[in-house]
Formats: structure tokens, C-alpha cells, sequence
């Protein structure tokens, strides 16, 4: 079995601070990390390979900066056997739909996976649109919200989240399935020896020529959105804060100023 | 000159212990604080990143860490656990786990590292005695060779980790006495199960560091084995420096995270803090003390990091006992006292909320005042680095 987890490095957005004058982020000086939907992907992926056994194997795909190949460290010390980087000037400043394009090149030029993991949404984006459009473009299957996945034959059996609770679905492999972390998983962090076994396990980086795809419709060029500015919204007021009482005292308060609004 | 670069691999280890710190160790600090205790599941943890001794050989269950390695984790412990504990418990550890694997018997270290490495036991060190701190000639614990046995007698005080050891078991790397007429030419290093019958173990209170113990013991005509002698006989004094200067090293590291966390904690305080219609950031009399703090906290985390790879460059034969002495005992000198006045002055821009239990830099500036006396006291420090610029016809003490 061959899994490809799609792995994206990203400002670590606990340490991002607003310009207090302007609004909007100051970058500098904040450190990059995996993706956290992205790495509970990736632990999920060599959760499934753990069950699998025999020759299964999990990819780490990248694109991004050449410093993205941290984050591909990190899945090697996670588990992943090999990972890629796509890293190219012409990949630069692409949106969703030339990411989209380049990794399900990517996904293509490393052979036929099983599975695709994704993690749901990237923490600085927040689009969540990367995973179902490479599903799209290579016209797979595809299942959001996965909080769990099990396997039996060439089927996925996965509990995906939804607004009113869990649904139990099932895939066919091959499939894309984009992954959220349920409340109580704690990411790893790999021990030293972990560490040192990433540095001897293969990782590859790649150019444009190594997907097959014209430069003109990657990156910047490629890209029909574009950022114009990124902004903190406006800071609001504290709600009412409902505590130090019983449950069910604080839930008939609730009710009563629910009420009180017009919204019950 | 010599200087070191981390690697891609050290990088990770820093990044990876971080996050494990972030999530796992200071969420939990002011319950260790407040508990008198470092938690056994908090310390398994620790194991599981294979913290713990990380410097003995695998075959020992340690990760192989080289002297840089140990250092960054240090320093990482010293960011996240502002009241040092685990800082403390980890380096007393890697430093005597370290000497202890590099000249202890295979029979000893079979026994006694392995569950240390697992988070199953602790190994400390013991040399202080009441009245006696670096003055180690004139100890009055004894090591008496008996056939195949040595009987040892005595006291032992201000030593880290005794209630740890007598909870989880292990031991004291210890030294003695045992050629009475040759001063520190007749010491012996030993490993000393304080789980054996004829040790009283006591308990003391200190103003930091408060989740890891300190106290001593009396000895009283404890056997112990040929095997648990680390080294030869009588050479103890010689290989017990190897494991001091380590410590030294890394207390230096813990020192730097611990005082550049103080300042960042500073950092965001002051630009949010508003007096007469500004930010206090703004005030010069903030700025400059920042600027100086932060320049000395650099210059000493480069020479704690030099000093811990000369230590290993030692190991090559690419530096020699005596460079490596001076150059770590130019950090440990200057580390605990930079340290606390760059937290000193943190706590002072917080106002009195500084001088508040809740405010984490009260404790840390507790914890590092240690570090003016642990593993070697400043002014000792000073006598090393004065008598490699004199000369050794100028050793104060002879």
C-alpha cells in the first residue's frame, strides 16, 4: 500500500502578532512548523501503514521554499519513509488552484498512491479548498473531515466529523481524504533517535521539469486569485461569560438570555 | 578559533523538544512548584524523548548525545520550566550518567543506567560535605577497602535528588577518601545505592527549584562492591572534574534559556504596558538595559556552546584537559549572575507584579540564584580560569 500525505510548512500562528497601527501580521521573526492538520495526517498515515504491514509504504509531499524541507524532516522523524520537496521558483506564489495542480502532478510523477492525506486546511490559509481540488484533478474520490480511518480490503471506513456530529463513510481506494484531529490527539514529538534515522531516509527535491506541467499555468502566473491584503479583524467586545454555578443553572441562564434576545 | 554550527539533526532535537516542553512541561510547572514534585509521569515522558542520560551509549539505553546535543536540551529545559527543576533533574543526571558510562564498571552500569534512562531511577551526584564544599581535600567521608567489599562512613549534604532516589531508586556517583595521608591524590569515586542498609537520608528546604529535592545523608558502615567503583582507586578527584565541567556547561545553557525567556517575557510586557500616555517600551531607561541584557545572554550562550564542544572535542583529542577546564568555567562564572540580572530587571518593568508568586520570573530568578553555588561556585570558577592565565604556582590553595 502507498500512502502520499500532503504536508505544508506554515507561520506558527500562536507566535503571529498584529501591528497594533496597521492591522495586519507581522511574519517577522515567527517561526515556521508543520501544518497541525497536516501532521495528523501524517501520524494517521503511519498509523495505517503500522496496520497494513507488509510493503507499505508513506510519502511526505511538500511545495514550498527550499527551507520547507524542515517540514519533511519532520515527517521522516514522524514515520514517513521518503519524502519529496517541490521547490521552484515557478511554483511561487501560486493560490489553491496552481497548488492544487502542482502536487497532483507531484501525486502522479511519484506513482499511484492508495491514499492521499491531507490535512483538512493549512493554519495560515484556512481555505480548505488544496485537498478536494487535487482530488479533482485526478478525478478521485474524495472524504473531508476525517477525525478516523480504518481499513478493510480496498475500502476506507472513516468517521468524518459534520455539524450535528459524526457520519461512518466508505471509500473505495484509491482516495483523497483531507484529515482533522479529534479534541483529545496530541501531536508526536520525535525523540533524537527518530531524528537521526529521518537524515538516512530518502528525501528528494524537485524542479518543474520532474512534473511535467507548463510553467505558465503554475505559481504566480498560474494563480487566477491573489492576495491583496491580509488583516486582523477588528477586535470585539467579550461576551458574557456564564460560570461558577452548576451546569444546570448556567444552562437555564443560558436559555433565559437566549430568550431574552429573540433567538429562542 | 574554535567554533561549532548546529545540525540539521541538533535543530530538530531543539524544535522537537520545544514542542514537547510547550505541551507537556510548563502547563504543569506551578502544579511542580506548588506539589514539591516532578510528577513520574512527567519524567516517563522525558524518557520517551529519550531525555534522560542521553549522552551513554545506546547499548546503556542512552541516545549517544554528544556534549553540544545534551546542552540544547538544557537550554530548552531552562526556556520552559521557569522554576528549573527539570532542568536540574535532567543535567544532574546527563552529567553523572555521563561520567559514570565513561568510567564506571560494565557490571555497575548495567545495573544502575538502564532504569535511569527509562525514568525508573535517579543518579546523582555527592562530593559536599557539611563544611566542606570545594575544599573536597579535607572531606571526612571515608572508603575503606575490606577483601573483595569497601566499607564506607561519613556525610554528605546539599545533594540533588536524594527523596527522587528514594522514591524511584538509584544512586549518587560519591567520592571518599581513601588514602587518608594524600589529600586529593587518596580519593576514590564510587557509586553509592542509597537504598543500602546503613543510610539516613534527610530532606532540605531551598528558595527555588522547589520540585526537585535537596538534602544529604549519613553513612554508616555501608558495604558496598568492587564493581561500584568508577575509575581507579585514589584517581577519584582527577575524573571527577570530567563530570563537573559538563554540568557546568549545561547549567550555563539552562542559565541562557531561562534568562531569554525572562526577557521575551519582557519583551511582550513592555511594549503592552502603557505609563504617561505610552507604551513603557518607549522609555530609554527600559531600552537600554534590554539591549545590554540580551547582548550579554548572546555572548554567554555562544561561550556555554563553545565550551560544550571543546568538551567534545576533547573526546578527539582536539583539546586538551586544560582548555576545556578554563573556557567552562568562564561561562559557569559568569552565567547565574547574567541570568539574574537580566530576570532582575524583567521582574522590575513588571512592577509589583514582579515580586508576585504567579509571575514566572520571581521563580526563575529563585531557581538560578542556584546556580552561583551549584557544581562549582562562582568564585571558584574564577580561581580556575585565574590559575590557567598564572599558572599553576599561583593555585590559591596550595
Amino acid at each position: 500500500m502507498k500512502v502520499i500525505v500532503c504536508v505544508k510548512q506554515v507561520p506558527d500562528t500562536s507566535e503571529v502578532r498584529v501591528d497594533p497601527e496597521t492591522g495586519t501580521l507581522i511574519r517577522e521573526g515567527v517561526p515556521s512548523v508543520m501544518n497541525p492538520f497536516d501532521q495528523f495526517a501524517l501520524e494517521e498515515g503511519v498509523r495505517l501503514r503500522e496496520a497494513a504491514g507488509g510493503e507499505a509504504e508513506v510519502i511526505a509531499l511538500s511545495m514550498g521554499p527550499p527551507q520547507a524541507r524542515s517540514a519533511l524532516m519532520k515527517a521522516l522523524a514522524l514515520g514517513a519513509d521518503r519524502a519529496i520537496l517541490l521547490t521552484d521558483k515557478v511554483f511561487a506564489g501560486a493560490d489553491t488552484w496552481a497548488t492544487s495542480l502542482t502536487l497532483a502532478a507531484a501525486v502522479k510523477a511519484a506513482g499511484k498512491p492508495d491514499l492521499i492525506l491531507c490535512g483538512l486546511q493549512a493554519i495560515d490559509g484556512d481555505t480548505a479548498q488544496t485537498g478536494p481540488e487535487i482530488a479533482h484533478r485526478l478525478h478521485l474520490p474524495q472524504v473531508t473531515y476525517a477525525e478516523k480511518i480504518m481499513l478493510d480490503g480496498r475500502t476506507a471506513v472513516i468517521t468524518r466529523q459534520t455539524d450535528s456530529g459524526y457520519e461512518v463513510v466508505e471509500v473505495r481506494m484509491p482516495a483523497l481524504i483531507t484529515c482533522t484531529p479529534p479534541a483529545d490527539f496530541v501531536p508526536s514529538t520525535p525523540p533524537y533517535s527518530a531524528i537521526t534515522r529521518a537524515k538516512k531516509k530518502p528525501y528528494e527535491e524537485w524542479g518543474v521539469d520532474k512534473i511535467n506541467i507548463e510553467a505558465d499555468t503554475l505559481g504566480l502566473r498560474g494563480s487566477p486569485t491573489q492576495v491583496k491584503r491580509v488583516f486582523s479583524p477588528p477586535r470585539r467586545d467579550t461576551g458574557v461569560m456564564l460560570e461558577g454555578r452548576s451546569a444546570a443553572v448556567i444552562a437555564g441562564e443560558l436559555f433565559q438570555a437566549l430568550a431574552k434576545e429573540g433567538i429562542l | 578559533m574554535i567554533t561549532y554550527e548546529f545540525s540539521e539533526e541538533q535543530e530538530m532535537l531543539r524544535q522537537s523538544v520545544r514542542e514537547w516542553a510547550a505541551k507537556n512541561l510548563t502547563p504543569r510547572v506551578q502544579e511542580m512548584e506548588k506539589n514539591k514534585e516532578i510528577p513520574h509521569d512527567l519524567i516517563k515522558s522525558m524518557a520517551k524523548m529519550e531525555l534522560l542520560c542521553p549522552t551513554v551509549a545506546p547499548e546503556y539505553g542512552g541516545s549517544g548525545f554528544d556534549a553540544v546535543t545534551a546542552g540544547i536540551v538544557g537550554e530548552e529545559l531552562g526556556r520552559a520550566d521557569y522554576t528549573a527543576s527539570t532542568a536540574v533533574f535532567y543535567l544532574v543526571q546527563a552529567s553523572w550518567a555521563y561520567l559514570f558510562d565513561k568510567y564506571g564498571t560494565h557490571e555497575c552500569k548495567s545495573k544502575y543506567i538502564p532504569p535511569a534512562t527509562k525514568g525508573d531511577a535517579f543518579i546523582g551526584i555527592a562530593t559536599t560535605e557539611p563544611g566542606i564544599g570545594s575544599d573536597l581535600a579535607n572531606m571526612v567521608t571515608t572508603i575503606t577497602p575490606n577483601g573483595n567489599r569497601y566499607i564506607v562512613n561519613g556525610e554528605k549534604n546539599y545533594i540533588s535528588g536524594v527523596r527522587e532516589v528514594k522514591q524511584y531508586g538509584g544512586g549518587h556517583v560519591t567520592i571518599a577518601r581513601q588514602n587518608l595521608q594524600a589529600g586529593t591524590r587518596g580519593m576514590t569515586l564510587f557509586f553509592l545505592p542509597l537504598g543500602l542498609p546503613g543510610i539516613d537520608i534527610t530532606e532540605d528546604e531551598e528558595m527555588g527549584r522547589e520540585a526537585i529535592s535537596t538534602g544529604g545523608f549519613h553513612i554508616s558502615n555501608v558495604e558496598i562492591p568492587k564493581e561500584n567503583i568508577i575509575g581507579k582507586e585514589e584517581k577519584g578527584f582527577y575524573i571527577v572534574h570530567e563530570g563537573y565541567e559538563f554540568a557546568r556547561a549545561i547549567i550555563a545553557c539552562v542559565c541562557c534559556g531561562a534568562a531569554m525567556k525572562s526577557l521575551e517575557n519582557g519583551i511582550s510586557y513592555i511594549k503592552e504596558r502603557n505609563a504617561f500616555g505610552r507604551p513603557i517600551g518607549k522609555y530609554e531607561g527600559i531600552q537600554f538595559p534590554l539591549a545590554e541584557h540580551y547582548t550579554k545572554i548572546s555572548m554567554l550562550r555562544d561561550l556555554s556552546y563553545k565550551a560544550l564542544h571543546m568538551i567534545d572535542l576533547e573526546k578527539e583529542g582536539k583539546a586538551s584537559r586544560m582548555e576545556v577546564s578554563k573556557t567552562v568555567a568562564m561561562a559557569k562564572m559568569i552565567c547565574a549572575t547574567w541570568a539574574m540580572q537580566a530576570i532582575d530587571d524583567v521582574m522590575q518593568w513588571q512592577g509589583a507584579f514582579g515580586y508576585n508568586k504567579e509571575c514566572p520570573d520571581q521563580a526563575a530568578y529563585r531557581a538560578v540564584r542556584s546556580f552561583t553555588l551549584a557544581e562549582g561556585s562562582k568564585e571558584i570558577m574564577k580561581t580556575i580560569v585565574a590559575r590557567e592565565l598564572l599558572g599553576k604556582e599561583f593555585i590559591t590553595y596550595r
